[in-house]
């Protein structure tokens, strides 16, 4: 074929633009919205993933509890309480449990620079702020092993409580006062989303080292230990064996639930994972389905462009065309109306998505806007987009174009 | 020129079967300027389209300039009706949005010829037609006897040996019928075959030998 038939096409498009026009449009607002549906879409479960992991990151918890068999004679009700050495036996006898810390707390009224508040002070091990999810602003850090054994008087407060107490300033190497005894901050933490929780959020909170928690606070046992399993997969083992060694420690039965309380957000998080999946899956197969619809549409307007073209084709065909011209005119032109839609409203989604993320989210309540405002444009997403809609482009262009090919001459000319 | 030996065209509508053309032999030398006459369904217009090559006959054979075109494929006749064959219309068929230039420039297209010939021989018809200075205009822009002048232009561009026009003067007052009359006995001097459909006998009287159709035979 040659070039000058090729610029002859492109003319003839040209001046055909408004005719083209509404196909063109139909087109980049298909783009549009399929891309807007699954970048939101993605967005949405990756927020949540994000926020999930607010919490702590492959996370074991185990509560004191009340037990609900009898046990070798025991009855039940009866109260199981856990202590800091029950940690230390633990990882002893647990070779899969990665990190591990416990945890107590307590309201307390703190005082810092004349303001006052009462807040939820936790006691916690060195381990604890990295399988929380916890990352100290610069210039700050976490408690460190030196802070756990010599009962040092530092705390790490929540972004919150920092805003609470040193508005517009930086808290860190400034002195609180929990329960009349000082601390000097050492570290702020870094924001992050978070959306599930247990006596408030991370964000409320301050943290001061287990040992030195011990000395402010009366009680002997701790509230909660925290463990993390070196691999995600031992999270039932380790669970397993927890209850097994304790069990056997304080005289309770293994299979008895309520005996000690455990959170394993790891299997949680392998639940919510698949309904993640599941949204995303479901937002693919919407999205299909309206390409689908979409592809009829556009199959409809090329075939009614090929029929109000019939007398020109006709025309065409008395002075000289081959079939192979007229089938190429028209698959050329329903691949340029398509790609120059699909650019339209690839480049729109895209604008869009961006303009979407730099709206600021409040990291305070994990309000809907945290899952809407992130959306994500990526390039799997265009990529599959494009495999599809390029086929339903050709399949869209090459029947209505085979069709003009075979109309017969004198009926065409004939057409009105 | 032409050699029609035999001809025979039947539309099947469902169980009806129409013959249009009934055993039609026919022989047209070069040079000649033909008109073919006859009431509505006598098969006119199937003739010439088959002369055309825009038909295919049912039976027959048909000799075009020594060729047999009766058992050509499409892409085949396409060719023969590019090279040989110039058309014109009662409705002149323009491209609706292209200009004259681009109307006359069209049968070039589809056979290859370089850019430089093309615009030469757009210029030569735009000037034996005198429409050099509406060269821009579009079909809409232009009068009935302008569009038909256009049409023949066009019909010129591959320098064909044959003219085939049906009804040319139906849609026009006949002063301006007279006037592309007028070009058509000047196509005639230059050595080209003209067949041309009317039922007017004025506009008949212009060519040399008259063909009489009635139900799809020669009469």
């Amino acid at each position: 074929m040659r070039a000058q038939l090729f610029r002859y096409f492109a003319k003839e498009l040209r001046k055909r633009k408004k005719k083209t026009a509404l196909v063109t449009f139909a087109i980049t607002w298909g783009t549009l919205s399929i891309l807007l549906l699954m970048s939101f879409g993605r967005g949405l479960s990756n927020s949540f993933r994000i926020s999930f992991k607010g919490l702590g990151d492959n996370l074991i918890m185990v509560y004191r509890g009340q037990t609900s068999k009898d046990y070798h004679g025991l009855p039940k009700g009866r109260r199981i309480m856990i202590y800091p050495r029950d940690i230390a036996l633990l990882s002893a006898l647990i070779p899969e449990i990665g990190l591990v810390s416990p945890e107590s707390n307590d309201y307390f009224m703190i005082t810092a620079a004349g303001r006052e508040t009462n807040r939820n002070v936790c006691g916690v091990g060195p381990a604890f702020g990295v399988m929380r999810s916890m990352i100290a602003e610069s210039g700050g850090r976490f408690i460190n092993e030196e802070d756990e054994r010599t009962a040092r008087r530092v705390a790490f407060i929540g972004w919150n409580m920092a805003e609470n107490l040193f508005p517009g300033e930086n808290p860190v190497g400034r002195t609180i006062v929990i329960s009349r005894v000082p601390f000097t901050v050492i570290g702020v933490m870094k924001k992050k989303l978070q959306n599930s929780s247990y006596q408030g959020f991370d964000a409320d909170h301050a943290y001061i080292p287990h040992s030195t928690f011990s000395r402010i606070h009366t009680q002997l046992y701790i509230d909660r230990i925290h463990v993390q399993p070196k691999r995600r997969e031992d999270n039932q083992l380790v669970e397993r064996r927890i209850r097994e060694i304790l069990g056997r420690k304080y005289r309770f039965d293994p299979e008895d639930d309520y005996a000690l309380g455990i959170w394993n957000t790891i299997e949680q998080a392998e639940e919510a994972e698949k309904g993640f999946r599941g949204v995303e899956i479901f937002l693919a197969i919407i999205g299909g389905l309206t390409l689908l619809i979409g592809a009829v549409g556009v199959t409809n307007l090329m075939y009614a462009l090929v029929k109000e073209r019939t007398r020109e084709i006709g025309i065409k065909m008395a002075l000289g065309a081959r079939r192979r011209h007229i089938i190429l005119q028209f698959l050329l032109e329903t691949v340029f109306i398509f790609s120059k839609g699909m650019f339209w409203g690839a480049a729109v989604a895209y604008a869009i998505v961006r303009l979407t993320r730099l709206v600021p989210i409040s990291y305070e309540l994990s309000g809907i806007q945290t899952y809407l405002l992130r959306p994500i444009f990526s390039l799997d997403i265009l990529v599959i987009f494009l495999a599809i809609l390029g086929t339903l482009v050709f399949l869209s262009g090459i029947f209505p174009a085979v069709r003009a090919s075979r109309l017969n001459p004198v009926e065409a000319l004939r057409y009105e | 020129m032409i050699e029609m030996e035999r001809i025979s065209k039947v539309y099947r509508m469902g169980e009806v079967r129409l013959e249009a053309l009934k055993e039609i032999s026919l022989r047209i030398e070069a040079a000649e300027f033909i008109s073919i006459m006859g009431p509505s369904g006598s098969g006119k217009s199937t003739l010439l389209n088959i002369i055309g090559c825009l038909d295919t006959p049912s039976g027959g054979s048909y000799f075009l300039e020594e060729k047999n075109v009766a058992g050509l494929g499409f892409d085949e006749l396409s060719t023969v009706r590019n090279r040989k064959i110039g058309f014109v219309f009662q409705n002149f068929n323009l491209l609706p949005y292209a200009t004259t230039y681009e109307n006359i420039e069209l049968p070039m297209l589809f056979n290859g010829r370089s850019g430089k010939r093309r615009r030469e021989r757009v210029r030569e018809l735009l000037e034996m037609v005198g429409l050099v200075e509406w060269q821009h205009h579009r079909p809409s822009e232009l009068s009935g006897g302008q569009q038909q002048r256009v049409a023949i232009a066009r019909a010129l561009a591959n320098d064909p040996s044959l003219i085939l026009a049906d009804e040319p003067t139906g849609n026009l007052d006949s002063k301006t019928g007279e006037e592309i009359m007028g070009l058509f006995v000047k196509l005639q001097g230059q050595g080209r075959t003209i067949l041309m459909v009317t039922h007017d006998t004025h506009i008949a009287s212009y060519s040399q030998r008259t063909i009489q159709l009635l139900d799809g035979r020669i009469v």
